[in-house]
């Protein structure tokens, strides 16, 4: 009995990544290593045009962003009633849609962060950088401000009219009430940025990674769906940066330390959680 | 002796899969693992991301649209947005812990498995224990963050509605329970990752959309439970009288409906996995004979 156990598993493992993912199974054999972390300085990378090139496309990936998605929430603001417009599911859809689009341009390119809070968790994981992170930061927080001028350019009356689309915590809602939306909704979003980034996932894909951007834009468009009547839905420090700078209204700037805080502490729970929990790499003999 | 028992497999079957071996219902070596323990941690996290992500949309559709407090019409995501955020979540949960714990997020999900041999009897109460207390904490958060609201409209719980009665209710929840748990069993199927080329990206899709098609028919019935943990969370945070007065249909419902797919899919449509299975163990048995 015990011999017969033995030889079907042997005959189960013939095939160790197409076990059916209900089952949970464990293989021992893989066919995937995890790089190693990234250094904090690397002054290499600052010669090599595919940095540049990286930020540049951070740029103009969030400098898209902002423009496709200010102006959609400007084009619901500003319709006579919210039936006549795309409404607040279409809002959503704007936020999830664009990511998918352009972490599925850039990814290859840049990583496709799109957002100062991935970058930040990823810093952490060590998959990037000091150098590149802040870069990164920096031409996200330009994109915004560029995406978001550009959209003032088209309707400035209506824009400061319609809120600019800045983030601010809505009225029946405490400031711990909105910072804690911003932790979750940004945790939600980098968690899944890991899992459809993890080594081990490639794996199990074999490496076909076609759908990685996907489950993306669902988070991103899903957050917006729960948080959006709370604050509007920043979980990118980005996107809120630069609404609130073209904006630039006292109310909207009381509240954008939340914009900051929250998603930088959800990135950190979140790689702190797929990196020690899900993956246990601290834990995994160095060899 | 090992290369030639594969190669003699090989030649019995005549296919590139093979079924898993069921697994042991009182299997207790993997109390040892780790990758147990992170799997119901895994479970908890999704299931508690999960309802704090459905139920908020809930409640933020319903405080956007009242009309006592200034809210109108169009003024939320609608009914169509809440199906996408049960939906939407499923998906992106799945994609994430499908690896790790095998992305059940629901108990009657993990019924469905269970009753086909597909995890342990240890691993089917730990998920089934992680994912109430995952929904619980998940709407204990929307409820800390909006405790006013959180109470004035509904709580996100789910409860049979006015002009419907309990028969159709149960109904409502066995079909669409069936329907998500016979999608869970098709996406995982090995034979179908075989038709795919072993690579299982899509797998989450389609169940992710199962729920959210689900979800578009059954939300004026109930709310649409077909995840006792769902339906469990809401009830105790909302701790109403009817919310668990209804809580029976809940899960009655749900386990129904995945015993009746488990057996579809597993005596119905494969049924050939288990005359395969009882070929290749009397085979072997000869071998050995």
């Amino acid at each position: 009995m015990e011999g017969k156990e033995e030889d079907v598993n042997v005959g189960a493992n013939k095939f160790p990544e197409r076990q059916p993912i209900g089952t949970a199974a464990q293989t021992e054999s893989k066919d995937y290593k995890e790089p190693p972390p990234a250094p904090f300085f690397e002054p290499g990378e600052l010669k090599s045009w595919s940095f540049y090139r990286a930020g540049i496309a951070e740029f103009i990936a969030t400098f898209l962003f902002l423009y496709v998605t200010v102006l959609t929430v400007m084009g619901v603001k500003r319709a006579p009633n919210m039936c006549a417009s795309v409404g607040i599911q279409g809002i959503a859809w704007a936020f999830g849609g664009m990511i998918f689009a352009l972490v599925y341009c850039t990814a290859g390119i840049s990583g496709g962060h799109i957002n100062p809070a991935v970058t930040f968790g990823l810093f952490l994981a060590r998959k990037l950088s000091l150098t590149r992170a802040l870069f990164y930061i920096v031409m996200q927080c330009l994109g915004a401000i560029c995406g978001a001028g550009v959209v003032k350019g088209f309707q400035p009356g209506l824009y400061q009219t319609n809120g600019g689309g800045a983030n601010v915590v809505a009225h029946g809602y405490t400031k711990g009430s909105g910072l804690g939306a911003e932790i979750v909704g940004t945790f939600v979003l980098v968690y899944t940025v890991f899992s459809a980034t993890d080594a081990k996932r490639s794996a199990r894909d074999s490496h076909v990674p076609i759908l990685a951007p996907l489950p993306i834009g669902f988070a991103v468009f899903l957050v917006h769906l729960a948080t959006i009547p709370i604050t509007g839905t920043g979980i990118n420090p980005a996107r809120s940066l630069g609404a609130a700078i073209i904006y630039n209204k006292d109310h909207a700037w009381d509240d954008h330390w939340i914009f900051w805080v929250g998603p930088f502490i959800g990135a950190a729970l979140a790689a702190l959680y797929h990196q020690i929990v899900i993956r246990a790499i601290p834990f995994k003999s160095k060899t | 002796m090992t290369k030639d028992e594969l190669t003699e497999e090989e030649s019995l079957s005549g296919k590139d899969y093979l079924d898993p071996p069921p697994v042991k219902t009182f299997e207790v070596r993997e109390l040892k693992k780790w990758s147990f323990y992170r799997a119901v941690i895994a479970e908890f996290i999704a299931t508690l991301l999960f309802l704090y992500v459905t139920v908020l949309t809930v409640i933020g559709f319903k405080s956007q649209t009242d009309i006592n407090a200034g809210g109108g019409a169009c003024a939320s995501v609608g009914l169509l947005g809440i199906s996408w955020a049960f939906g939407g979540m499923i998906f992106i949960l799945v994609y994430c812990t499908a690896g790790i714990s095998g992305g059940h997020i629901n108990p009657a999900v993990t019924f469905g498995l269970f009753l086909a041999s597909k995890v342990s009897l240890v691993r089917a109460v730990s998920y089934m224990v992680a994912q109430c207390l995952g929904a619980t904490c998940g709407v204990g958060l929307v409820k800390v963050f909006q405790s006013t609201y959180y109470n004035r409209y509904g709580g996100g719980a789910n409860m049979l509605s006015d002009g419907y009665n309990v028969g159709v209710g149960v109904g409502a929840e066995i079909i669409g329970t069936f329907v998500l748990v016979y999608t869970v069993f098709s996406a995982t199927d090995p034979k179908r990752n075989a038709r795919d080329s072993h690579i299982p990206v899509l797998a989450p899709l389609p169940i992710g959309f199962s729920v959210f098609m689900v979800h578009l028919a059954t939300i004026p019935i109930t709310g649409t439970g077909i995840n006792p943990a769902r339906s469990f969370g809401a009830a105790v945070i909302y701790n109403n009288q009817k919310a668990w007065d209804d809580q029976w249909i809940f899960w009655v419902g749900p386990f129904v409906g995945a015993a009746i797919a488990a057996f579809y899919h597993q005596f119905v449509l494969r049924a050939g996995a288990m005359k395969a299975y009882g070929s290749v163990r009397s085979q072997l048995h000869e071998l050995h004979a």
